[in-house]
This record gives structure tokens, C-alpha cells and sequence, in this order.
């Protein structure tokens, strides 16, 4: 289960990865893929209308 | 007898003796033995032997007996075989024997199309079919509703049917090569399930690796399945092809019929002229194994050819595994090939089969007897980037995730980034001061790679 789902910036660019924290905290770096199957997940767990975070690169 | 020539086809014989009853008026008569010629027969009329020939009394061809007049109904006729004409002789069932043909006689124009099994290199659509790669581990709880990822390219699916372990086994049947199987277990039972309950492990195919099938098409070909399976809960099973680009399925019964013991089962599906399959690194076509359901799937009539789903069609008259904590499957060598026959299961190297489930997961780290080093260099509190290129190219761009207790020589520890390709990923560790860092996994873990169908 989707806790969290952060867009992950390097030197103020976005490495088109989300870092995605399941509620048992386990991390996965999840690529801006729609063949991957975790990116799937993320577009679900946005349709059910939760929010990914975009700090715009102020890491 | 000594003889000169080809050896008969069948043993010598007496002569034979054919009694004609005349009529006045019948010329033609049928003889019991076909003749090359009239010299073959020696007739006789009224016990006076007739010439043979052509304008003479009589003339014979085949099984046909010609008088050039007609007996009159109150004579005598008979004649004797001297000979009769070289047969085709068809061998008795199960008489040819290996040595009665030559050596390299046997074309390959000769043997039916389809009659022998498919030999290919790759001819098995089932990666780890043989379920000795385990990346993920060899023991899984399986969640109560939804997916999980056991043994590579295995993907068992549960839907509040009971509880169930799955876990690589060494339970095998015996003498066939076969050191693993993949066996279910039943934990908690559910003995009348829920119309939407069920219970499947499911492989998913790539379409790129399977448009050889020619589905969708006038030429599709047919597909068997084979494999082998043993359960203490005897009954039937349901095998299922699933095209997931049309929604398209086809289900084939299988039963145990013995408890505990290894049986091979053998389906074939003809090819589906309907529904060409998406030529990309998707999934379009599943395998499904159901091992119990509920209503919602088995209140209609199994559908045995391919079909627009209906969910009501597609597990009638399964048993249900999970009616009992006593429970268990396992099933192995699961091979699926083009063609109406199954072929021996297609053993690959343990490398090759292995760098085939890497497309689609791979662990760098213990769980390969690995121990992973990442490192590199940073000037100051900054990123410290290490590469690291795939032992295979990856189906896509994977996930990624650190499993075990990991150290870092300065650096905040863990992840901050990652970039991938199919053929390489970058991490990046978030250093501390300037100088050479490093991430290191020495015992329990390492870095998971998942590019899942």
C-alpha cells in the first residue's frame, strides 16, 4: 500500500524517478514509465485521489 | 525352397479351386483372386480344358473372369489358380519392426506435419518452467487479496480464497531431470468460497516474444500446454489462456486423478483466428493455474474455445484446494509450446535461464551470492554517483529498492536517486564531506531491480 509518492530532483532537475514509501516503509526509486509496473501503481494511487509531492527541485 | 528375387509377400500357398455356376446368358464373372492374365487360370467346361486368350475361349484381368461365349446353364465350370497377380500387401497392425527399414530411409517428407514434436531451441514460452530460480526467495506468504511475486516470472493471485504459503520445493517427479516445483500450501481454509473468492498462479507472456503464434490470423497456431502436477486433494483443475490485448480466454479442464502422486498433464488450445497480440515489451497473453473459485466464475459453461471473456464461463466444475488446511499442490515443469503435441520439457542452462528471468527481476546482491560495493568519488557535500550496467537488457526501465542492512563510508546513507535504462542504472548517495565514498552490503541484502510484467 502507497503511502507517499515524491518526485525526486537532482541539481534542481527532475530524474524523472518518484521515490514511493509503502506504508510498511519500504522505499522503491520508481522510473516515469508507464511499462513499469510500480508507475502503474503510482497513476492508480493518484486516480483515487491522492497527491504526489513536487518540491520543485529544493532538495 | 531356394528362390531368385524379392522375398514374397506372403508365404506359398496350394492352389485354389473357384466352382462358376453358368447361366446361358452371363459372360463376365468375378474370380476370388485377382490374375495378371488369363494364362494365370486354367478353366475348365464340363472337365474340358478352355484356351486362353484373346479370341479364344476366355480372357481374365484383375478379378474379372471373361468368356467369349456363354457356358449354358447346365455345365460345368471351375478353374484353377496357377498364379496369381503380385498383390499390394498391407502389413499386418504393429508387424514393421525398426530393423525392416534402411538406415536414413526416412524423409522428412514422409512424416505428417505436426506429428512430431516441436524441437526448437526456445520452443518452451515459460521462463523458469522448471521453478529453479528464486531471486525473491523461496518462502512467500501470500497476501489475502492480491498479487504476489514468488518464484521468478511466478505471480500467484489471491482473492480472499482461504490462505495459502507458496514456496519452491524439492518434491519432484521422479526420473524426469527436475530438481524444483513450486508448491502451494494451504493455511487457512475456506471451504464455501465467495462468489468473487478464487485462487490462480499466473505467467505473463511479452507479446514481442510471442507474434510467432500469429494470433488474429487465418494461420494462428495452436498451443499445448504440459505439465507435471500432484495434490493430495484430487479433482479438477482449470488451465487458462488469457489474451490480455482482447480479453480473450480459453479453459481447459485437467483432473488429478490420484492423491499424491506426480501426474503429467497434457492440453492443447487451438489457435485463436480472433485478437492479434500487441507487438511490445507488454504483457499480452497469460497462463492462468486456478485452483479454486467462486460462483462468479463457475455458474456457466466452461468455455473450451476461445471467447470474449465471461467471467461465468472460465472455472466451471473447479475443485477448490483451499477446502482444507490439509491441502497442498505442486506443480512443476510447465512447459508451453506451439503445435498439437507436447515435447520433453526443454531444460536451459542454469545461466541462460536465469539471464531470461533477469529481464524481468533481478537482485544484485546476496541474493545472487553477491556482495555488493557501490562507489565513488564527491567534492564536497554532494552527490556520489555510481553506475552499474545489467547482466541482461531489462524488459524496461526498473524500480528499485534496497533490502538489508547496508553500510556507507561518507555519505547520509540509503538511496537519494536512481536513473535507469533497461541496460543500466545510476544511483546516487547523498555524501557527507569530500572524498571517496561508498555504499556496501556485505550479508543480507544488496538492490532489487523490477521490471514485472
Amino acid at each position: 500500500m502507497i503511502n507517499t509518492v515524491e518526485k525526486i530532483y537532482v541539481y534542481g532537475e527532475w530524474t524523472e524517478t518518484y521515490k514511493v514509501t509503502h506504508n510498511n516503509n519500504k522505499v522503491w526509486f520508481v522510473p516515469h514509465n508507464e511499462d513499469n509496473r510500480h508507475y502503474q501503481e503510482i497513476l492508480e494511487w493518484v486516480a483515487e485521489g491522492n497527491t504526489i509531492t513536487d518540491n520543485g527541485g529544493g532538495e | 525352397m531356394a528362390y531368385i528375387g524379392n522375398f514374397p509377400a506372403e508365404k506359398y500357398t496350394t492352389f485354389s479351386k473357384q466352382t462358376f455356376t453358368p447361366d446361358g446368358s452371363t459372360t463376365s464373372f468375378t474370380l476370388d483372386f485377382s490374375v495378371a492374365n488369363e494364362n494365370d487360370l486354367e478353366l475348365f467346361v464340363n472337365n474340358v480344358r478352355q484356351e486362353p486368350g484373346s479370341g479364344k475361349a476366355y480372357t481374365a484381368s484383375g478379378t474379372t473372369l471373361t468368356m467369349s461365349e456363354a457356358p449354358g446353364s447346365s455345365d460345368t465350370m471351375y478353374a484353377v489358380f496357377q498364379g496369381k497377380a503380385v498383390q499390394t500387401v498391407t502389413p499386418a497392425s504393429n508387424s514393421v519392426t525398426s530393423a525392416m527399414i534402411v538406415d536414413n530411409a526416412i524423409t522428412s517428407s514422409k512424416i505428417a506435419s505436426g506429428a512430431i514434436a516441436n524441437q526448437s531451441a526456445y520452443r518452451n514460452l515459460i521462463i523458469n518452467g522448471d521453478m529453479s530460480i528464486a531471486q525473491r526467495g523461496t518462502s512467500f506468504a501470500l497476501t489475502a487479496s492480491g498479487a504476489t511475486y514468488t518464484l521468478d516470472r511466478m505471480r500467484h493471485i489471491t482473492t480472499n480464497l482461504g490462505a495459502f504459503t507458496a514456496s519452491q520445493s524439492t518434491d519432484v517427479p521422479t526420473g524426469q531431470g527436475f530438481a524444483n516445483s513450486y508448491k502451494i500450501d494451504c493455511t487457512t481454509a475456506d471451504a464455501s468460497p465467495y462468489a468473487t473468492d478464487s485462487m490462480l498462479i499466473q505467467i505473463r507472456l511479452e507479446g514481442q516474444n510471442i507474434q510467432h503464434l500469429k494470433k488474429g490470423t487465418s494461420s494462428a497456431e495452436s498451443l499445448t500446454l504440459s505439465f507435471w502436477v500432484k495434490s493430495n486433494k484430487t479433482g479438477t483443475y482449470i488451465a487458462e489462456l488469457f489474451d490480455r490485448d482482447n480479453t480473450r480466454t480459453i479453459s481447459k479442464a485437467y483432473t488429478i486423478d490420484s492423491a499424491n502422486t506426480w501426474e503429467k498433464k497434457t492440453i492443447t488450445y487451438e489457435g485463436d483466428t480472433t485478437g492479434t497480440l500487441d507487438n511490445d515489451n507488454n504483457a499480452s497473453l497469460d497462463v492462468h493455474f486456478w485452483f479454486g473459485a467462486g460462483s462468479d466464475y463457475t455458474s456457466g459453461t466452461l468455455s473450451t474455445v476461445w471467447t470474449t471473456n465471461v467471467s461465468a464461463n472460465r472455472l466451471v466444475g473447479i475443485s477448490n484446494l483451499a477446502d482444507d488446511t490439509a491441502n497442498e499442490l505442486y506443480i512443476t515443469g510447465i512447459q508451453l509450446e506451439v503445435g498439437t503435441s507436447a515435447s520433453d520439457f526443454e531444460f536451459l542452462p542454469y545461466d541462460v535461464n536465469f539471464s531470461r528471468c533477469a529481464r524481468y527481476f533481478y537482485y544484485l546482491g546476496v541474493g545472487n551470492a553477491q556482495c555488493v560495493w557501490l562507489t565513488g568519488y564527491a567534492s564536497g557535500s554532494d552527490w556520489m554517483v555510481a553506475n552499474y550496467n545489467f547482466p541482461t537488457i531489462m524488459r524496461t526501465n526498473s524500480s528499485l529498492t534496497q533490502v538489508g542492512t547496508w553500510s556507507y563510508g561518507n555519505n547520509s546513507g540509503s538511496i537519494g536517486f536512481s536513473r535507469q535504462s533497461p541496460t543500466a542504472t545510476t544511483f546516487g548517495f547523498l555524501s557527507s564531506g569530500a572524498g571517496q565514498q561508498y555504499a556496501y552490503n556485505p550479508s543480507d541484502g544488496g538492490v532489487q531491480f523490477d521490471a514485472e510484467l
